[in-house]
Order: structure tokens, then C-alpha cells, then sequence
């Protein structure tokens, strides 16, 4: 299931910051981990799959990322500028995932995105299965990625 | 500078409006992030905002035009894209009046701008120019 997020993270990244090196390795095994201190965020899926991805970037990685989409803006600090353009970066990786899924007769849609909590995360973890943990490996830094979805019957083949 | 010429797409019409775009919000992006206080930057960030908006509305009526006119198939997706932008630009113009101008509101909407434009150009319209350049018009 993670291989439709790591090739559109690999795509974003190529056309949008120029980045081509891209490598993904597993995260945790058995559940949900994720570093502190990152910018976490949850966009929803509603569909065949329902749940949650949870991107974790980095603070660093966000300023680098805000800083080459702005031409070589400088940025200090996660304000609400930096914040939201990591939001529409994870809409819109999680947008060509569902595009790539609807090819193979998966239909789901997502939401908006949303600054989430370890508290959010923990109960979603309760609710919806862990599917896939990885780390996506970048010369701007390393994002994690969390994947929890119930897969309704028929759409397991994801 | 924010264009790279990677955007273009071979349509120089679209591409013209593509680079005065990119440089309208280039503009509204530098005072946005200026040092000065909000106080001395509102009037100028407005100002900026207004100018971008009202092109960003020019640019998407001329390029849904020209891809009805070279009977670009999906069209109907794309200016459903276009629509959902403009309706959350409508929307926010709203709530940041609304609210005395709020500077968190501003800085929220630019950097969602900034990353659905980027990725906007450069994936979307890109088929545009294919399909231009399949189609030899």
C-alpha cells in the first residue's frame, strides 16, 4: 500500500522542488512512530479505503521545501505560511495517490488537511489499521509517513 | 524568481500569462514577507492581492477558452479546478475582510497558493501543451 504514496511523493517532489534522488526505506514494523517536534500532517480518506495518512516533515525540510518553491525566500520559523504550504503539498501527493488508485477501481476521496495532534493519531491508530510505516529519504531530509486505512472487501489489491 | 521556464508550454499565449502571473505573485509574496510591520505593509499587501486576484480570474477565463478551442478533452476537469480555486480565493477575500484584514489569514492563504500554483502549472496545464503539440495546433 505505501508504494502509490512513495511514487507520488517522487513525482511532486521531482516537478514541483526539482528533487529527483528519492529513496524510501520501512518505519516501524508494528505500529505508528514517528519523531516529536515534526510538522504533522493528517488528511483523511473517505471511500473504499477509510482512515488516515499522516505525513510527519521535518521543520527543517518544510522551511527548505516552502524556501525552493519560493525562488530562495528565507524561512525561520513553521508560521502559518510554511504551515500551510506543507498542508497543500500533503493534499496534493495524497490527491495523485487517489488518481492512481481510481485506475485500478479504487474510489476514495480526501480531506482537507489537518494539523494533527499525537492524541489524534493515537485514537485513529485504535480505529483504523496500521497498513504501512515508511521514511522518505530525500537530499532535504528524511519524511515519515504513517498509513492507516480499513480496506473495504475488493480493494485490497492496492 | 519564482518562473522557471520549465513551465511553459508551448502555447505562448498561455505561457505570456503564465510569466505575468508568476511575477504578480512573486510581488505580492515579497511585500507579504517584508520585515515591516503589518501596520506598514497592509495597505501595499492588499493592494498586491487585489491585483494578482484579478488576473488569476483573466488567466483561467482565457486558457479555458483556448482549450475549448483546440477541443482539449479534459477540459471539464480542468475548469472544475479552476472553479474550486476561485471559489476558495472568493472565500477567503471574504473572511480576511471579514476579519480587519488578518495577517495569520493572509499568511495561510499565500503559502497554499504558492504550492497549489506551482504544482498547478506544472503538472495540469503541462497536458495542455502536450495535447497542443499532439493535436499540431
Amino acid at each position: 500500500m505505501y508504494k502509490p504514496f512513495f511514487n507520488a511523493t517522487r513525482e511532486v517532489f521531482q516537478l514541483m522542488l526539482d528533487i529527483s534522488n528519492i529513496t524510501d526505506k520501512p518505519l516501524c514494523v508494528d505500529g505508528v512512530c514517528y519523531p516529536a517536534g515534526n510538522v504533522d500532517i493528517a488528511i483523511r480518506v473517505i471511500g473504499d479505503m477509510e482512515g488516515m495518512v499522516v505525513y510527519h516533515f521535518p521543520k527543517e525540510t518544510s522551511l527548505k521545501i516552502v524556501k525552493i518553491m519560493s525562488g530562495g525566500m528565507e524561512f525561520n520559523e513553521v508560521d502559518e505560511f510554511v504551515a500551510s504550504a506543507m498542508g497543500e503539498i500533503a493534499n496534493i501527493i495524497s490527491g495523485n495517490v487517489m488518481s492512481a488508485l481510481s485506475t485500478q477501481d479504487i474510489t476514495c476521496d480526501i480531506l482537507p488537511p489537518e494539523f494533527i495532534a499525537p492524541e489524534t493519531i493515537a485514537d485513529a491508530s485504535a480505529k483504523y489499521k496500521f497498513v504501512s510505516g515508511m521514511q522518505i529519504c530525500s537530499e532535504i531530509g528524511d519524511i515519515d509517513l504513517n498509513i492507516l486505512l480499513n480496506v473495504k472487501s475488493g480493494a485490497e489489491k492496492a | 524568481m519564482l518562473w522557471k521556464d520549465k513551465y511553459n508550454l508551448g502555447v505562448e499565449q498561455i505561457d505570456a500569462q503564465h510569466r505575468e502571473l508568476f511575477r504578480r505573485v512573486s510581488d505580492f509574496l515579497e511585500v507579504l514577507r517584508s520585515s515591516s510591520s503589518w501596520e506598514e505593509r497592509v495597505g501595499k499587501v492588499n493592494e498586491t492581492l487585489s491585483f494578482m486576484k484579478d488576473y488569476v480570474i483573466t488567466h483561467f477565463r482565457d486558457e479555458e477558452a483556448y482549450q475549448i478551442q483546440i477541443g482539449y478533452p479534459e477540459y471539464d476537469a480542468h475548469k472544475q479546478t479552476h472553479d474550486d480555486m476561485v471559489s476558495y480565493v472568493a472565500q477567503f477575500a471574504a473572511e480576511y475582510e471579514q476579519k480587519g484584514y488578518d495577517e495569520k489569514l493572509i499568511q495561510q492563504f499565500a503559502g497554499k497558493l504558492l504550492a497549489w500554483l506551482i504544482h498547478h502549472v506544472a503538472a495540469d496545464d503541462q497536458k495542455i501543451g502536450a495535447y497542443a503539440k499532439k493535436k499540431g495546433v
